[in-house]
């Protein structure tokens, strides 16, 4: 191993600064300079900065993305999420382990290649399960196409290497405008290539200079059909695509716009070098068509939704400014600072009666009203962007597709509160949400909508950007705060409310990004106009990330009250495949599961919480009768228990002792009296933690405990009534078996012998029960008893 | 001000105090591990939650302030649950044993490991003082003792147990050749009068320890000599006389008065010994129904009835131990029946409840890994170990020392000041009640004056907070997060560097047997 290079270290404290509370920041440049925090070089900042070695330790090894040792030459993540697990995520990630050698507790393999790390969610629930290696996110994998997908990826590698990027310019095509083309560019368009299929598009009008325009426009929520390409001719028809691939674009544009000039000649020659690209990026072949927005499943899919945090989806560019103006952008926000007073913006707020979008529902008004009555005038305002719930990717989406909205509610609640400073925290898992937040702040800033004058007047707000280190514990608020004046992410006990002594003692606004997001269309319309949708005690839209065992999963905007059913048949098409709805998941790993017959409920924070589940954030997966009540409690608390700050004993230790305990069960080695005190050790952690995380960790035991007792009973009694847990399965070649040898060839434990014609068997001793053979099998001839 | 109601009183406290404060004003005592006065509350062990009206869940006492008008419950079953809950989650997580394997083992209980600290230092006569708190007749018992204490040492699993026996003798029988002998405190005279019928182990472990509490005990024996099977039983090549003789002059020159030939029943009546002494008790050794019943007992009883933990028999203040239970055919069980009785004889007199001895809280790690045991054995004496001791000579003093040194010290230097501990037993908490992965047993020693032990933190932070307060270079920092997180010194520095100024505070403020101090100290605090 090299040495790292220490010279580097004063340039990064010069530019980040040597306050204790730049940790974070100065933490961050490091890992990116050197890829890991080598300790010569930690132990150089205490030197040189007011940062104590107790304090840049402990902060270090709290946050999940540092590293302390150097990293393989490309890094795997495996998406974890909860539609990633119920899709096999695990299993998967075990072959990918087995490929490429990499020992039990280790995360790179002996030769530094390749280094695999487990992510809480990569947003790309409708691709599950999903990896990403390097820039490239490979979709719906199964345990055999492992060896493939490694492969494919580093033939991606070697040409791009080979390959200089070439610059795409724009066409001067001013005047002659005869069309526009608008392509997704959320997170999860981008994971199925519409990265890709904007560079062939602009490619592609770059060669022939046909008269269009192109417009990157944020998430439409229809991720089950990404990537999407729209095109809007001047004589008004409008034409979707769905599925696109790079390499239909050529083909798609040139039936709607007539190519100029001679470039055309050229093309074929240039649009070579992509192939590859577009063979990496694109997981598996999925029916294309254009649709229009009448046909049916689209008309399903966004009849029922209502779009206020959304709004303009699919027209609105994310991050041009004047576009967003154009589509009555800071219009609220104007409103704001011309005819409403802090406490007339707070009124109608209160009007509104929204309710914070972050899980808690607390009701909106009533923290801004705390802080406005606080005796201090030195107050921050923060967004609090750190979602972590795997299975959700809402927040993500609104600060990709709507960072001006963002930042417009933003500064309307920093103007009804009197804050003049701020931190967005975003995590770090998010790089393009960062992007466009930065990109967007800067643009209101030279626009006058941030910084010193707001919209000319005596008023300021400065913003700053944090991004948060991969600590799920950080949502918290109390830890959110914690960790952006550098320190450890560990709740405290409120009160004080940070609303009364948040960042450096002083009154703190903060708030989730949905809940902004929301702020410029109430103070547009009048809280009134909000009100009037959603139930009685729930006020207008939640938006809800729809996965799991779904034929259209994506981002759906609905008004409150609307039912769970409503919600999975209607707008997600029911159960994918034709099995039984069984459950649905709502609030991630802090909610419960709500089961299928007890659907009908409304969506808002009531219903929810009676029926054992919450709101949260909004994750929403379903489950089909496939999946394994108990595992999914476990998966749950596994992710809570990793995710626990570790400072409170009933978290710290209890969730992990619950976990055992469901560890037992799905083992088959489970008792009786487990259940007992599963349950008790779940009401005390509840009632003895101090903080949300550990406060609502038991919930998913607790919600199957209660609707699905008798799934545990049967792993007490060492059965899996789903054939999920595989100490209690067992995979099986039936009769159907023609001999046809795929499944020898694929087993990666060599647990069939090899038998051409004949009927194979599985050597259980040696299976790992891994399902590749069934995956792989024509005939549906292996099952699981 | 701010007017409160805890467990139903009402308390006025300065704006801004704690419930713990206000509590503490109102003498009501609530339970705390992380919390310390000069510190920021952290609210980490969970152990002083209250319930507080109107308000869902618990709330940490320590850091949550009192309001005007708030009603807090203190004494609740609920509130108790959770402590308990609190207390076996920290004991889950807990590597390390209160007491020695080997004093768990030993039916008298005696505090071996400290023994054998002070004989591997040279001080026999400290040596003799530990022994004697619970074992009458070492030197008897370090010939003919089959030492349980021997099989439970960790040692063995490694080479071979320590000779904890000979070694035990070898003190003894140093005191005895002494021209005045360790002789306990004897309290004043308290005017109570016991007799003691039958001068074998139990009888003279009963007086021994009763005489040390001010109580006038006669010991009648049928026998020419006091020492029952011990000098009637044990052949002479196993238990040389001079040594039983000189143990129980031992016990003479604390004044108890030994009437020998007298047998109860013919010439003494039981019913007169009930009307003059205060108390009785019966150490007669295996006893028939004819025996019994001139006693005044019931004939046709199975033996006589005596309660396990009391020592009670069916008469009031009569008392039972030794041989005539049934099965206890050792000497040291028998001895410790003796004690056991003084114990309750004693609660029996000062008309306290009788219940015996409360078995004290002993969190144990059972049967070790080698991971943990190398941790254990690196600090003790790893050299050849010397062989061999004769066993009928025993070890001289330098011997017996150095075989000391090879002991593992299994057990917990705050064992009596830990507070894990001390909670555990107040709310009844069972060490076992989870199972699961707990941290591993490690020992630091690197630094002069202190041990680090960090399978025993319960994470309180207290140490990491005290060295942050107190501008320590280096410090504690909580390294890692979750169910792993360790307390350590940044950069892998030793606990030396760590701890250049704190060291001192740090080791008294931790409320467990994680940071203790090196040495000898005459308790466990």
């Amino acid at each position: 191993m090299k040495d790292p290079d220490l010279t580097k270290i004063d340039g990064i404290i010069a530019s980040v600064g040597k306050s204790p509370d730049k940790v974070l920041p100065i933490l961050q440049t490091m890992q990116k300079t050197y890829g890991y925090l080598p300790q010569s070089a930690l132990e150089m900042v205490c030197e040189k900065t007011e940062i104590t070695p107790a304090a840049i330790i402990g902060f270090s090894s709290f946050y999940d993305q540092f590293r302390f040792t150097p990293a393989g030459e490309h890094t795997i993540k495996i998406c974890l999420g909860t539609a990633c697990h119920v899709k096999g995520a695990q299993t998967v990630y075990d072959a990918f382990k087995r490929y490429l050698h990499i020992p039990e507790g280790v995360d790179t393999d002996p030769e530094g290649r390749f280094t695999i790390e487990p992510v809480a969610c990569l947003g790309c629930c409708t691709l599950a399960p999903v990896v990403q290696i390097g820039d490239v996110i490979y979709g719906h994998l199964s345990t055999d196409s492992v060896s493939k997908t490694i492969k494919d990826y580093l033939a991606y590698y070697k040409a791009r290497k080979k390959r200089s990027v070439k610059a795409f310019k724009f066409p001067d095509i001013s005047g002659v405008i005869s069309g526009e083309v608008r392509v997704g560019l959320g997170s999860c368009c981008q994971a199925r290539g519409s990265g890709y299929l904007k560079q062939a598009i602009e490619q592609v009008i770059d060669e022939t200079a046909i008269p269009a325009t192109i417009k990157h426009v944020g998430c439409v929520g229809m991720c089950y059909q990404t990537p999407l390409m729209e095109i809007l001719l001047s004589n008004g028809s409008r034409y979707l695509y769905t599925g696109v691939r790079p390499e239909d674009a050529r083909e798609i544009l040139l039936k709607h716009f007539r190519p100029r000039g001679i470039t055309r000649r050229i093309m074929p020659v240039i649009s070579k070098g992509l192939d590859i690209i577009l063979n990496a990026g694109e997981p598996t072949s999925i029916p294309r068509y254009a649709i229009d927005k009448r046909e049916k499943h689209v008309a399903d899919f966004l009849g029922r939704q209502r779009n206020i945090a959304t709004e303009h989806c699919g027209s609105i560019s994310p991050t041009n400014i004047d576009d967003y103006i154009e589509f009555e952008g800071f219009q609220g926000l104007k409103k704001a600072m011309t005819d409403l007073s802090g406490d007339n913006i707070i009124s109608e707020i209160e009007a509104s009666g929204l309710k914070g979008r972050g899980g808690a529902g607390f009701p909106t008004y009533l923290k801004w009203q705390t802080l406005s009555s606080q005796p201090d005038k030195e107050r921050f305002i923060v967004l609090n962007g750190d979602e972590g719930d795997p299975g959700a990717f809402m927040d993500r989406m609104l600060m990709e597709s709507y960072p001006f909205r963002v930042l417009e509610g933003m500064a309307i609640a920093a103007r009804a509160v009197g804050a003049n400073r701020g931190y967005l925290y975003i995590r770090a898992e998010y790089p393009l949400a960062i992007e466009r937040m930065t990109d967007a702040m800067n643009q209101c800033r030279a626009r006058g909508f941030l910084g010193e004058n707001i919209c000319d007047s005596d008023w300021s707000l400065n913003l700053t950007i944090v991004a948060g280190a991969g600590a799920f514990v950080c949502g918290e608020e109390t830890a959110l705060l914690a960790s952006i004046m550098g320190q450890r992410g560990m709740p405290r006990l409120r009160p004080p409310y940070p609303a009364q002594q948040g960042l450096w003692g002083k009154p703190t606004l903060i708030n989730n990004v949905e809940t902004y997001a929301l702020v410029p269309w109430i103070i547009r319309q009048g809280g009134a106009a909000f009100a009037q949708m959603g139930t009685e005690n729930s006020k207008g839209t939640k938006v809800f990330a729809l996965a799991g065992k779904i034929a259209r999963g994506g981002l759906i905007e609905v008004p409150m009250g609307v039912t769970l059913r409503q919600v999975v048949e209607e707008i997600g098409g029911g159960i994918a495949g034709g099995l039984k709805f069984k459950a649905i998941q709502i609030g991630g790993p802090s909610g419960g599961c709500v089961p299928a017959h007890l659907s009908d409920i409304p969506v808002d924070y009531e219903s929810l919480t009676s029926a054992g589940a919450i709101m949260g954030s909004g994750g929403l997966v379903v489950l089909d009768e496939t999946d394994c009540m108990v595992d999914i409690a476990k998966y749950f608390l596994e992710f809570t228990q990793k995710q626990s700050c570790g400072k409170c004993t009933f978290c710290r230790v209890g969730t992990r002792r619950m976990l055992e305990i469901l560890d037992r069960l799905c083992n088959g080695q489970g008792k009786s009296s487990d259940l007992d005190q599963l349950e008790e050790l779940a009401h005390q952690i509840k009632q003895g933690s101090l903080c949300a995380l550990g406060g609502t960790a038991p919930n998913p035991v607790l919600s199957t405990l209660k609707h699905f007792r008798e799934e545990y009973e049967a792993h007490v009694a060492g059965h899996c009534p789903a054939g999920k847990c595989k100490a209690l399965i067992h995979y099986r070649i039936t009769e159907e078996c023609i001999g046809c040898t795929i499944c020898a060839q694929s087993c990666p434990m060599g647990a069939i012998e090899f038998r051409p014609y004949e009927k194979h068997e599985i050597d259980h001793e040696k299976c790992i029960r891994c399902g590749t053979c069934k995956g792989v099998c024509p005939e549906n001839a292996v099952i699981v008893e | 001000m701010i007017n409160l109601i805890i467990d139903g009183k009402s308390i006025r406290v300065p704006e801004g105090s704690t419930i713990l404060e206000a509590a503490n004003s109102l003498g009501i005592k609530i339970p705390t591990l992380c919390f310390l006065k000069e510190l920021q509350p952290i609210t980490s062990c969970m152990l002083c939650v209250v319930k507080v009206e109107g308000r869902k869940n618990l709330l940490p006492a320590c850091a949550t302030r009192a309001e005007e008008g708030m009603v807090v419950i203190n004494d609740d079953p609920v509130v108790t649950s959770a402590r308990r809950t609190a207390l076996e989650l920290l004991l889950s997580d807990h590597a390390g044993d209160c007491m020695g394997p080997c004093q768990v083992a030993c039916p008298a209980g005696m505090d071996i490991p400290q023994m054998l600290r002070y004989m591997a230092d040279g001080r026999y006569n400290k040596a003799i003082k530990i022994i004697k708190e619970h074992l009458a007749l070492p030197a008897v018992t370090g010939y003919i003792c089959p030492a349980p204490c021997e099989k439970a040492c960790r040692r063995g699993q490694l080479d071979e147990s320590i000779a904890i026996r000979l070694i035990k003798r070898c003190a003894a029988e140093l005191d005895l050749s002494e021209a005045l002998p360790y002789k306990p405190v004897v309290l004043p005279d308290i005017d109570k009068k016991v007799a003691i019928i039958g001068a074998g182990p139990a009888g003279l472990g009963a007086a021994y320890y009763l005489q040390r509490e001010g109580i006038s005990c006669t010991v009648f024996d049928d026998r020419e000599k006091p020492g029952g099977m011990l000098r009637y039983g044990v052949p002479e090549r196993e238990l040389p006389r001079s040594v039983l003789d000189a143990e129980i002059d031992q016990i003479c020159s604390l004044g108890v008065v030994f009437k020998q030939q007298v047998r109860v029943g013919r010439d003494l009546m039981f019913e007169d010994l009930l009307h003059s002494f205060d108390s009785i008790f019966l150490g007669i050794g295996k006893a028939t129904s004819d025996d019994l019943e001139t006693l005044g007992f019931d004939r046709g009883q199975k033996g006589l009835k005596v309660d396990n933990e009391t020592l009670q028999t069916d008469i009031p203040g009569v008392f039972a131990g030794g041989d005539v239970r049934k099965g206890l055919k050792l000497t040291v069980r028998s001895l410790a029946d003796g004690k056991k009785a003084a114990t309750t004889i004693l609660q029996f007199l000062n008309k306290e409840p009788v219940t015996g001895i409360v078995r004290p809280f002993n969190n144990r790690m059972g049967k070790l890994e080698s991971g943990d045991l190398s941790q254990l054995s690196a600090s003790a004496g790893n050299s050849e170990r010397h062989h061999p001791i004769n066993p009928h000579e025993g070890p001289d003093k330098a011997q017996a020392s150095h075989e000391a040194a090879y002991c593992l010290q299994c057990d917990c230097r705050k064992a009596d000041s830990c507070m894990l501990r001390i909670y555990a037993r107040e709310y009844g908490a069972k060490a076992t009640r989870y199972r699961g992965k707990r941290r591993e047993f490690v020992r630091r020693d690197e630094h002069p004056d202190l041990i680090y032990e960090p399978g025993k933190c319960i994470s309180c932070g207290i140490c990491v907070r005290i060295t942050e307060q107190q501008k320590e270079k280096l410090g504690l920092t909580f390294i890692g997060r979750g169910f792993d997180v360790k307390v350590d010194v940044p950069f892998n520095k030793s606990i030396k560097e760590g701890l250049a100024v704190t060291a001192n505070k740090v080791v008294k403020a931790c409320p467990t047997g994680a940071l203790v101090f090196k040495g000898i100290s005459d308790n466990k605090n």
